[in-house]
């Protein structure tokens, strides 16, 4: 896969496609990060394999702007996994990116591994093929996950009491040093309302009242939007299960309007439409 | 928890309907808890979930949100959105940790005085058994 | 070398604890963090460095620095103070210099009350590492694993308990009460890592200013502040009121990032570091060219928490090896 991948983004860069490609690389230490391919012989950097953990759909905010002054914003090319999809048609329909100004690689995958366990995320995954892309590469794999919502329904079970006791237990090691946002594809508000003084919403103070704030604020903000793609929980340097918080509002919008965010680049959140006479459970 | 205890509850009411309504309540002179702190907005679509959020993070025990029924908005649509707002933020609010009686949403025209109060009255004593919310959300603790 | 048992360190601690808030290496659902412990039995001793150093218990994130409060006709102003002494225990070397690097700012005129009461009210318990982490260098920046220099009390793990070094008259004046046996030799040496990091000198820093270095390295940071909060020697905060009450305002201070989108912003609106390449740059270079010119000290410790942290390995071994061949 990976000279299959390495050849497109040749053939891209040495046309003039694209300006940059968007892909992963091996880092220090074991790790792969992200990487910016900008002229054809680098292209051997680009490496694709279960450590790829990353969502780079974020990264096409930065590209959404001309490099210099008087030209035209870039065209890009960029790697995606079947989750980190969902989160492009996502940007897609929310007119946040143009699709011909993106060349999309599309990844098989067969999950995604930290210390050779295969991730939660990938073990529910239902989707083992990107839902958009230019060039799939890879063949689609035979298993498929399911998501069953277990560990959400369990926190459900639990009484008020106990459901608050439970985050603020995880949230009192927040550091909100916002990572979760930074990461996030669809977190793309140029003045987010937890650094808004004026009006004032949050205000600095990192203590427990204000992590539960940002959390249940940010998760809302996602509701319909959240294409489940998990980058949020993956760089929390706490370990803090958001995970938990995100797959209940996706549960939530399915259960409620039989919505799927990221399915598609044209069907619009629901939270942004409404059905005239309609009677919700409230 | 202490039997003087008065929840403190924040209203968002409707400039077209429901504030209506809570106008016609005190014409008639019909009684009511007076503990909603009662802010007039011009539609319920107007109000934002996260003000719903702010009003528990500043101290609030209880809030309401009331519009115009569906169907008979002012602006026509405004409390469509805010049917399909507050039915996933209810939802959340109750997942991360307050009790879905705490916050109401409902519909109350501008005829409906005695509705109102019934409602406020209904709505006040329930978040007076659930007991304060101040304490286990809202106390800012100092890490050190 | 003085040694004493595990068990009566524990029974020490718990002493102290009396007396003190012991504020120790505690195991918060799963990872080490240093918090206040009622007695030696919370305290987590398998353990390579804490997820947060102490910088928060002199730097807190979040901290009342005035209570301005309505008094009848006027107002009365009143600075929190700290209620007891301190002693934290467990400290690894790197974060003790830490606060030695942090000292050459709030300790310099005009002084930090704030820092500097928690400073003086506080004993600080080393523990030296076995060996050093995968991500640490602190041999690089003149510290070592063992290292006393900057705290009151050191202990090291030897066979049959911890050997005890008093390093200052602040350790002394705790230590009286613990039971020591004079043994034969020394504590074990750590294990360190071989190779060295280069460390560019000063005036190095400069010329590499305006390298494109910096923002093809940028290109994958997140801007999202982790290695700010984490980092030891990171001092960065804001000051804001707040009300409290109807008749009080609290004055906040809290911690703050420059790699925030708006930390640079000033009235009126202009921001003179609106882009990332340009904030993630600003970082490397207060640490190692605008601190140390400024304050003396390098701002970094080695203690690689940032390393471990970022989500898109931004690795600040790395960028000090390619800076220096830059």
């Amino acid at each position: 896969m990976i000279d299959q991948i390495r050849a497109k983004a040749r053939e891209l860069l040495e046309s003039g496609q694209v300006s940059c490609v968007i892909g992963y690389e091996e880092g220090t230490r074991g790790r792969v990060r992200p990487a910016f391919i900008y002229k054809p012989e680098d292209v051997d950097r680009l490496v694709w394999n279960e450590r790829c953990i990353h969502n780079l759909v974020v990264y096409l905010r930065q590209f959404a702007r001309p490099l210099k002054r008087g030209e035209e914003p870039p065209r890009v090319a960029i790697l995606v996994k079947p989750c980190d999809s969902r989160s492009l048609n996502v940007l897609l329909q929310e007119k946040q990116v143009e699709r011909e100004r993106v060349y999309v690689i599309g990844l098989a995958c067969e999950g995604m591994r930290v210390d050779g366990q295969l991730q939660e995320r990938c073990q529910r995954c239902e989707d083992r093929i990107p839902l958009v892309y230019d060039l799939l590469v890879g063949e689609k794999p035979q298993t498929v996950g399911h998501e069953d919502y277990a560990d959400v329904e369990e926190l459900e079970r639990m009484s008020p009491r106990e459901r608050l006791d439970f985050w603020l237990r995880e949230l009192d090691r927040c550091i909100l040093c916002y990572a979760c946002r930074q990461a996030c594809p669809a977190c793309y508000c140029s003045e987010c309302v937890a650094e808004q003084l004026d009006p004032l919403w949050m205000g600095i103070a990192i203590d427990l009242p204000r992590k539960w704030f940002f959390h249940t604020m940010r998760a809302y903000h996602l509701a319909g939007r959240c294409a489940g793609c998990n980058a949020c929980e993956q760089v929390c340097p706490m370990d803090i299960p958001l995970s938990l918080i995100y797959r209940k509002l996706v549960k939530e919008v399915e259960t409620l309007f039989s919505y799927k965010a990221g399915l598609d680049a044209e069907t619009p959140s629901p939270l942004a439409t409404f059905e005239k006479g309609e009677e919700l459970p409230l | 928890m202490a039997t003087d205890f008065e929840p403190r509850i924040v209203g968002f009411l409707c400039r077209w309907c429901s504030y209506a309504g809570a106008d016609l309540a005190g014409t008639s002179r019909i009684g009511y808890p007076s503990n909603p702190r009662i802010i007039r907005v011009p539609c319920s679509g107007r109000v934002d979930p996260l003000l719903v959020l702010k009003a528990f993070l500043d101290g609030a025990d209880g809030v309401m949100v009331l519009g115009c029924h569906p169907g008979e908005c002012h602006y026509l649509e405004g409390n469509y959105h805010a049917q399909r707002r507050y039915a996933i933020m209810h939802r959340l609010l109750e997942y991360m940790g307050i009790e879905r009686e705490r916050l109401l949403i409902d519909w109350v025209s501008a005829s409906e005085g005695k509705r109102f109060a019934e409602i406020v009255e209904e709505f006040t004593a329930k978040v007076k058994e659930l007991g304060p919310l101040e304490g286990r959300l809202i106390d800012r603790s100092n890490p050190s | 070398m003085k040694v004493s048992t595990k068990d009566d360190l524990m029974a020490w601690l718990d002493r102290l604890a009396e007396r003190y808030t012991l504020i120790a290496p505690k195991d918060v659902e799963g990872h080490i963090l240093y918090r206040p412990v009622a007695g030696s039995e919370e305290i987590a001793f398998d353990f390579t460095k804490a997820a947060l150093s102490p910088k928060e218990h002199f730097l807190p994130s979040t901290q009342v620095i005035l209570s301005i409060e309505r008094k009848g006709e006027g107002i009365e102003l009143k600075e929190p103070s700290l209620e007891r002494e301190r002693i934290i225990f467990g400290i690894r070397p790197c974060d003790a210099k830490a606060l030695r690097v942090l000292d050459a700012l709030f300790l310099e005129e005009p002084i930090d009350p704030y820092y500097a009461e928690r400073r003086e009210k506080t004993t600080l318990i080393g523990l030296a590492c076995r060996e050093m982490g995968d991500e640490c260098f602190c041999t690089s920046l003149g510290g070592a694993p063992d290292d006393a220099s900057d705290v009151d009390l050191m202990l090291t793990e030897v066979e049959g308990g911890y050997a005890v070094q008093v390093v200052t008259e602040k350790g002394k004046a705790i230590v009286g009460d613990l039971p020591l046996k004079e043994v034969e030799g020394s504590p074990p040496k750590p294990i360190v890592h071989e190779e060295k990091v280069p460390i560019p000198e000063l005036d190095a820093w400069p010329q590499h200013f305006n390298d494109e270095y910096w923002a093809r390295l940028a290109d994958r940071c997140l801007s999202c502040r982790l290695c700010t909060y984490v980092c030891p020697t990171c001092r960065c905060f804001d000051v804001r009121d707040y009300p409290s009450s109807d008749d009080a305002i609290e004055r906040l201070r809290a911690w703050d990032s420059c790699l925030a989108e708006g930390y640079r912003r000033i009235a009126g609106g202009y921001n003179p570091r609106p882009t990332k390449m340009q904030r993630l740059r600003n970082r490397f270079y207060c640490k190692f060219y605008y601190y140390p010119k400024d304050f003396g000290p390098v701002a970094c410790v080695g203690c690689g928490r940032c390393i471990i942290n970022c989500p898109v390995n931004i690795d600040i071994v790395e960028v000090l090896r390619d800076v220096a061949t830059l």
